[in-house]
């Protein structure tokens, strides 16, 4: 037994001492100076996890960007979780990467903070700015100061079953949502008529970001002047009440209704035979689903305008970061022509750049074409600093309102009273 | 004890049944685990129907840096194990048995910090790792978890039960309280200990939260981290991640089964003859 | 010593200085006797947790104390504003504060006696001479080693209106429900979920505690002519005790503090109608979401305080104090 003990405690001894030791070679100094001419300069590129396809081809972009800066190295860290709580907890301790990923959603809070770098110094000529489409690139410009170039985007179209809808005798999409309503309708399925349909007609997220683009049209707005809540209008009500409807009347459902995931597998399992969902959606249903027939169109008008929802990433600069002229250059090359060709080339996301756009051709896709065509009038995923609490009251009550718990203006009033409650409180 | 289980049939069945309700859904993610992501999101088979070993094929291939995570992850584990086991228990043992000023007040600065949720404390104990330059480093995450406040509080319990006389033998025999700890109390603590070891095992090769602060170097990921990312903006890949999840969970039962034997009744560790 | 002192709520100070008292007065009377050997190698034994648990626990519970006193700007150069208790009294008038303690509450009254019950029903019975029970032991713990994310998506999937549980349930002939969309049945899914994945943990410390009971005691009950159910309540239950204590109260501070469920099943909203909202759940929201540290820890320390009530009533019912010498 005291051998054991001894051995134990030597054990420990030992463990200590490596952990010294550890801590050496662990400690790799990223990047010195401002990259003066032959240093080698290390840049850190901080993102979230991704497929692995689309892993491969952020790879094979930095190989492209290394190769043409042999002086910079790119040291790519992926946070695999919570990705922007641990930014946010890395920024206040001024560690995190120099250049990194940045959701439209999060960035008028954080361009508020003064954390990110102002870009509008680096841009030359040379960059191109005009090429960018302006409602995306306008997202992370605030104060008339460019925080961030957008990378790619994606907008939400509506995917529908082809041969679903040959069996319904429907032809073409629905244009307007008045016309989405009598599709759903002719769409839903219930075989053994226990009232609850084995297909639904229409499958949808409750959430906010999936459901803001409908506001506008009827001149209803998300926030208000102060970046207040502001959706409680009667405005809003019209806007949202047709999906409200239709989930009630069980012609429309969410993906959890129907035991699925999300959206792609709702249809992919083909539990709805429409559903709105982005372009991430399109390789999700080809590498899962081969013998689907679908097709996608621009989603159907909401008050006689078209209007969908896009969401876009940008790469943004830390402005605690040593090494700003290199990662300019990083970003620079990412968003730029070459870079950002590489990048969307598989069409996993839509390119922000006309010309890259235009390059790739992905207007002419018989899938992707719908998702182009919407980046012309889709309004970015963003709406202000307040966003994610507005946001958390939104989703959370607005999902009662379907169950049918409290009618769609209470759940709205009771969101924005909270919401605004909260903003007030936190200034 | 022994002879005297009348309601025995009772007791089967109603293990019977736990033991049914709490294998199914393990066995479901195992399973799970053998399936295309396609079959996996819907969660309607339980069994596969398109049988694969792909996912398991794919953390392989995809990740070359697989070999240095499962380095850090048991590295970083044993450490933990070790010292947690060395000092919970002393301190428990000090809690609980020797009389020192203030140990009243030290017991209640053990629970106290137990009931601060560590979203709050998220930040600053960043900026302590930061200030010792600890970030992304082994010490990083071992020194600050060599000492776990739940384990001191159960070692503490334990020792309440302890048989007093043993201890107060070895001190005529003028063992000195160290002394008394690591010869006579900690070979008697093995069920104790055993558990302790099993938890603190769990929580370290488990553990997701802390790495995914600390570590920012890829190289420097734990095997959990490493095999997490399987998440994209709007798409968890489920196959994948069940099937690192399987992985994970092996060392675990293997480290709980090897334990298990120190909670069999028949060894006597205790005073008693 | 000075941490904890302000470590409880401002509101109370005279507890405090009571606490204090003891310590400078009576204590190193009563242990001059043992010599100050006994109370040397104390915090001899201390010294790895005060100095761990001191840097890496108590500054930062300290900072987030200071920090509820202060309006924070944290990104983009710290900075306070030091505002008295205006986010202590900001908690009274936070509607899903209440509405997050009130559900955290029924949460912990539901799951603490029950995951306590079945982890020392089970232990025992794990501990009598059955055939098979290292398979048992071995199945019991399965929910212990899976980690809780995937437990939470395996549940998530059992719970779906098409999922195991209903189809369960239909072929039984009984009601199915809508386990995570309907709001009056959302916390009793996680409460369900947590009791699984966390009696096993209990219970393997249970059994270790089982170990420690001398055979001589239930021998002695035997000749006495005591049955099983008998031993177990006279003699199995009351020796337990401080491994009870334990149990509970970590099974109150694991409850209370509940996050990780909830935060996926709502995706993070708390919702349906804020019916899966718990305290920690509201405190991340503030913490992390909206960047309002100042009140989020003055949320985390009422939160602490209510814990520490609920432990003090516990101490007492256990007789704790009586343990001590």
């Amino acid at each position: 037994m005291k051998m054991k003990f001894n051995k134990m405690l030597a054990a420990v001894g030992v463990t200590g001492m490596l952990v010294g030791a550890m801590a050496g070679c662990s400690n790799e100094s990223s990047g010195q100076g401002d990259g003066a001419e032959g240093d080698q300069v290390t840049v850190e590129l901080a993102g979230w996890g991704a497929s692995p396809e689309e892993e491969e081809l952020l790879q094979q972009t930095l190989d492209a960007f290394e190769e043409a800066h042999p002086n910079i190295n790119v040291k790519h860290e992926v946070i695999a979780d919570q990705y922007m709580d641990v930014t946010k907890t890395r920024l206040v301790g001024g560690e995190a990467a120099d250049v990194f990923y940045l959701d439209a959603f999060e960035a008028p809070g954080l361009a508020n903070t003064g954390v990110l770098e102002p870009l509008d110094e680096y841009v030359t000529d040379e960059f191109e700015i005009d090429d960018f489409q302006d409602p995306l690139l306008n997202a992370f410009k605030f104060d008339g100061t460019q925080y961030g170039f957008p990378k790619d985007f994606s907008t939400l179209a509506l995917f529908y079953n082809e041969k679903k809808f040959e069996e319904a005798g429907l032809d073409g999409p629905p244009q307007t949502w008045e016309e989405l309503r009598e599709y759903a309708e002719k769409l839903t399925v219930d075989e053994d008529g226990d009232g609850t349909p084995e297909q639904y007609g229409l499958g949808f997220s409750s959430e906010l970001a999936r459901q803001f683009y409908k506001l506008e049209a009827y001149g209803a707005d998300v926030v208000g002047e102060n970046n207040e809540a502001a959706f409680a209008s009667d405005e809003a009500i019209e806007a949202l009440q047709p999906i409200v409807d239709m989930k009630q009347d069980k012609i429309a459902a969410l993906p959890s209704d129907a035991g699925t995931d999300w959206g792609g597998d709702m249809f992919g399992q083909e539990k709805a035979a429409m559903v709105i969902e982005g372009n991430w959606t399109v390789p999700f249903l080809e590498n899962n689903f081969t013998d689907l027939s679908y097709a996608t169109a621009e989603l159907p008008t909401v008050n006689g305008e078209k209007a969908t929802a896009a969401f876009t990433v940008a790469y943004v600069m830390n402005k605690e970061s040593e090494v700003k002229e290199a990662s300019w250059e990083l970003i620079s090359f990412l968003t730029g022509k070459e870079g950002m060709e590489i990048w969307t080339s598989k069409g996993l996301a839509l390119p922000t750049r006309e010309s890259v756009a235009e390059e790739l051709g992905f207007d002419e896709d018989p899938i992707r074409g719908a998702f182009v065509a919407g980046g012309e009038y889709a309004q970015p995923w963003q709406a202000g600093p307040n966003l994610p609490t507005i946001n958390n009251n939104f989703n959370n009550q607005f999902t009662s309102a379907l169950l049918g718990d409290q009618s769609l203006e209470e759940a709205l009033k009771k969101a924005q009273e909270t919401a605004n409650k909260e903003i007030e409180a936190a200034n | 004890m022994k002879k005297r289980t009348i309601t025995k049939p009772v007791v089967y069945g109603v293990l019977i049944i736990y033991a049914v309700v709490t294998f199914i859904p393990f066995l479901w993610a195992i399973l799970s685990s053998f399936k295309p992501l396609s079959e996996i999101v819907s969660g309607i088979t339980f069994f596969p129907e398109n049988f694969t070993f792909n996912n398991y094929a794919e953390i392989f291939s995809r990740e070359p840096l697989f070999l240095r995570w499962m380095f850090n992850s048991i590295f970083i584990t044993v450490c933990m194990v070790g010292l947690n086991i060395i000092f919970n228990s002393m301190a428990g043992y000090a809690l609980a048995r020797v009389k020192f000023a203030g140990r009243k007040f030290c017991f209640f600065l053990i629970l106290v910090v137990l009931m601060i949720p560590f979203q709050v404390t998220l930040i600053p104990s960043y900026l302590i790792l930061k200030a010792f330059g600890w970030l992304d480093t082994y010490q990083g995450l071992i020194i600050p978890g060599m000492v776990n406040a739940t384990f001191i509080f159960m070692m503490r319990q334990f020792f309440l039960n302890f048989p007093k006389e043993l201890e107060e033998a070895a001190q005529m025999d003028g063992l000195s309280r160290m002394g008394t700890f690591f010869k006579i109390v900690m070979p008697l603590a093995k069920p104790a200990l055993a558990a302790q070891a099993v938890f603190i095992f769990m929580s370290s090769w488990n553990d997701f939260m802390r790495p995914l602060v600390i570590m920012s170097s890829e190289e420097m990921f734990t095997l959990t981290l490493g095999l997490n990312s399987f998440k994209g903006q709007y798409i968890s890949f489920w196959n994948l991640i069940m099937a690192a999840s399987t992985l994970m969970t092996i060392p675990s039962l293997l480290i709980y089964a090897f334990f298990n034997r120190y909670f069999i009744k028949g060894v006597t560790f205790t005073g008693g003859k | 010593m000075e941490p904890a002192r302000k470590e409880t709520p401002s509101h109370e100070p005279d507890k405090s200085k009571k606490s204090k008292q003891p310590n400078k007065k009576q204590k190193p009377k009563r242990y001059m006797s043992k010599g100050w050997k006994e109370g040397l190698s104390g915090y001899l034994f201390m010294s790895p947790t005060i100095f761990t648990i001191g840097v890496f626990v108590v500054i930062p519970i300290l900072y987030a104390f200071y920090l509820s006193f202060n309006d924070v700007q944290l990104l983009g150069g710290i900075g306070y504003e030091f505002i008295g208790l205006e986010n202590y009294t900001r908690t009274f008038d936070d509607s899903r504060a209440l509405i997050a303690l009130k559900n955290t509450a029924e949460y912990v009254l539901i799951v603490v006696p029950v995951q306590t019950c079945l982890a020392l029903l089970l232990a025992a019975a794990l501990n009598s001479n059955i055939r098979g029970k290292n398979a048992f032991r071995i199945i019991f713990f399965l929910p212990t080693v899976t980690s809780s994310a995937v437990l939470t998506i395996i549940f998530m999937w059992m719970y779906n209106p098409d999922g195991l549980i209903n189809s369960f349930l239909k072929f039984l002939s009984l009601p199915t429900y809508n386990w995570l969309a309907d709001p009056d049945i959302a916390l009793k899914s996680i409460m369900i979920m947590n009791i699984w994945a966390t009696a096993p943990f209990f219970m393997v410390i249970y059994l270790a505690a089982m170990q420690d009971i001398s055979d001589s005691v239930y021998e002695a009950a035997t000749i006495d002519g005591a049955n099983w159910w008998q031993k177990f309540i006279f003699i199995t239950v009351p020796i337990l005790k401080p491994v009870t204590f334990f149990v509970v109260v970590m099974g109150v501070i694991g409850t209370f503090q509940l996050f990780d469920q909830s935060y996926i099943f709502s995706g993070g909203s708390g919702g349906p109608n804020n019916s899966t909202l718990t305290v920690v759940l509201l405190i991340y929201q503030y913490a992390f979401k909206s960047l309002d540290m100042g009140y989020a820890s003055a949320l985390a320390v009422v939160l602490a305080f209510i814990i520490m009530i609920v432990t003090i009533i516990q101490k007492k019912f256990f007789g704790e104090e009586k343990l001590h010498d």
